[in-house]
């Protein structure tokens, strides 16, 4: 068995041309295929809930976006209040776009001193707590957003017109945190000229998941009949409520996905049926030399196999690569969708390029193996 | 060795049915170096094909080394070829992209030696054609004498008993052919083998220890003039 793999590998590398050209088919389709996969998996980690999910958002009903979301700051003190709530935070959220966005910034306005309190994950791995503390126009970027932007401690960064020093780098685990810059909310209230005392919205920490849509219903039943009602989700449930044309154009993408799975498939199909044309003969003589069927069959399915992995790895790890090197953001409505390709993805691509190139090969192998020996030798 | 009784082969081509050989008897015994001589269409590359096992007769039996391949399946008769055949072609049909080595080493591929056993039984090999020099060069970088020289080596590197030869200096100069011509009657005269060759030319059958001829899928005496007489 080894002996026949070593014979198809070598097939394959002393058709270089062929090889190359075919690898690099295959690696068109898994690049996409993984970019899509990667797409599809970070939009389910943003919009599907799960167990460890303890984050509610309380926005303004009938807002459209951050910019109309107006609520007053005091509200914060009968949220924490409420039985079921862990932790309150008032954010201003100043966007650059309010709709979809694939380069989407967004400051996070949080008071001084409760940023830590509230996510206490957060960590700082660049930069100064202190400097954040000292300067009123400190601002602790999203490791994604800075490396996006290519920002350090120390740097001016201006947007949406505000003006901020770059004060440190964080990192959590949560996604939303490394993609916007967080500043003291004072600074933001009053640069983005919204007025102090008024947020866009809450975040609140329940004690549990379970705790989410009770917490939610007591929010937005105390403030029904107020000036400002609100409507309160859990934060993935808010993120897919705003982003649903995001979420649309996403699914779209599956079909692409699909598309690429398919011209894999015919390419490899195509450059081994190709192959067992041109080796007729070869195939023949094999089987003169006393090659069982099933030893053709698998020096045929191996090369697909093995165009298909090399292939994948390729276009995978390329698609990983790629995505993690250029850390793609979707926005909408101040929210982000951090697009994080995951090694686990481009496995799976490469073994899916692998099982694609032997399934390619079957038709070709069974062709390989029907023709009379005497009939190809003549041919 | 080899033995044929009333070998019939027939296939339909169009609406006809063609029948290269018809009735055929032969006796081939061990060791020896048989060259079947006749014109194009005669039935000799059929015989040829029959005898090696990758075609089988329509009606006769075909007993080579005690069994009748004749009746064999063709997964049985698959087995057989990598076990008592060695098959030289006349336009040699070496893999291109692989070396001399390489070549020789097809056969063994499917065998369950290990890699230091096949090492050892295709230098042999190469060794005996005498292209141990030879052995990392490609097809297209040997001469036509040697790429038939790489084609015998991998027709006996699994030491077959048996080796058939279909026109195997058709495509070589003199000189070329004169050395393979030797090396084919030492394989018989000093290894043993069992050689089946079909060929045009009168000089390389007058190597073989016998010339038989065939005409319209019949096989004639030794001396053809004596036979249509």
């Amino acid at each position: 068995m080894t002996a026949l793999l070593s014979l198809a590998l070598k097939q394959l590398l002393r058709h270089r041309l062929r090889t190359v050209l075919t690898v690099l088919g295959v690696a068109s389709g898994m690049f996409l295929f993984t970019s899509v996969e990667t797409l599809q998996s970070s939009l389910g980690a943003a919009t599907e809930e799960t167990a460890a999910d303890t984050t509610l958002v309380v926005y303004r009903e009938n807002r459209f976006c951050p910019a109309t979301s107006r609520l007053p700051e005091h509200y914060q003190d009968e949220i924490r209040r409420m039985p079921g709530v862990r932790e309150v935070i008032p954010i201003q959220i100043i966007v650059n776009n309010c709709g979809a966005s694939l380069d989407v910034i967004t400051f996070r306005g949080v008071p001084e001193g409760m940023l830590r309190k509230f996510a206490p994950e957060i960590e700082i791995i660049a930069g100064d707590d202190a400097e954040w503390t000292r300067r009123d126009d400190g601002a602790l970027l999203g490791e994604q957003f800075a490396k996006r932007r290519g920002l350090k401690p120390g740097d001016k960064f201006d947007a949406v017109g505000i003006t901020v020093h770059v004060a440190g780098i964080i990192r959590s685990p949560f996604a939303q945190d490394n993609n916007v810059a967080y500043v003291k909310l004072p600074f933001l209230q009053q640069a983005s000229r919204t007025g102090l005392g008024v947020v866009t919205q809450f975040n609140v920490r329940v004690h549990r998941s379970a705790d989410l849509k009770p917490v939610a219903a007591a929010i937005d039943a105390r403030f029904k009949s107020d000036q400002l009602p609100t409507n309160t989700k859990p934060e993935k449930a808010f993120f897919a409520e705003t982003a649903g044309q995001l979420i649309e154009l996403i699914g779209f993408t599956r079909w692409l996905g699909i598309g690429a799975v398919i011209a894999v498939v015919a390419l490899v199909a195509n450059a081994i049926l190709l192959m067992v044309r041109s080796r007729v003969k070869e195939n023949a003589v094999l089987r003169t030399l006393g090659y069982p069927a099933r030893a053709i069959m698998f020096l045929v399915v191996s090369e697909g196999g093995l165009l298909g992995l090399a292939g994948g790895v390729f276009g995978a790890g390329l698609a990983w690569g790629f995505l993690r090197w250029q850390s793609f953001t979707m926005g909408s409505e101040g929210h982000t969708l951090a697009i994080l390709p995951e090694i686990s993805t481009a496995i799976f691509a490469s073994v899916a390029a692998l099982v694609l190139g032997v399934i390619a090969s079957i038709h070709p192998a069974l062709v390989a193996i029907r023709q009379p020996i005497v009939k190809s030798l003549r041919s | 060795m080899i033995s044929c009784k009333s070998i019939s082969k027939s296939y339909r081509k169009g609406a006809n049915v063609v029948t290269p050989l018809e009735n055929l008897n032969l006796e081939v015994p061990r060791g020896e170096f048989l060259a079947l001589m006749g014109p194009s269409g005669s039935g000799k590359t059929t015989l040829l094909n029959l005898i090696s096992g990758i075609d089988t007769p329509s009606s006769g039996t075909l007993v080579i080394d005690g069994q009748n391949i004749a009746d064999f399946s063709r997964k049985q008769l698959t087995k057989w070829r990598s076990q008592k055949v060695g098959y030289i072609f006349q336009l040699y049909h070496l893999i291109p992209v692989l070396t001399a080595f390489e070549n020789v080493e097809l056969p063994l591929l499917i065998t369950s030696l290990s890699r230091a056993e096949r090492r050892a039984k295709v230098e042999e090999a190469l060794d005996l054609v005498g292209l141990m020099d030879r052995s990392h060069h490609t097809p297209a970088e040997l001469s036509g004498g040697q790429e038939q020289r790489v084609a015998i080596a991998r027709a006996l590197v699994a030491d077959p008993p048996l080796l058939v030869a279909d026109e195997p200096t058709g495509d070589l100069d003199r000189e070329s052919a004169n050395s393979i011509l030797s090396l084919l009657q030492s394989l018989s005269g000093e290894c043993g083998k069992t050689i089946v060759m079909v060929t045009h030319d009168a000089r390389a059958a007058a190597a073989a220890h016998r010339t038989l001829h065939l005409e319209k899928g019949v096989l004639l005496s030794e001396d053809p003039n004596l036979a249509r007489a």
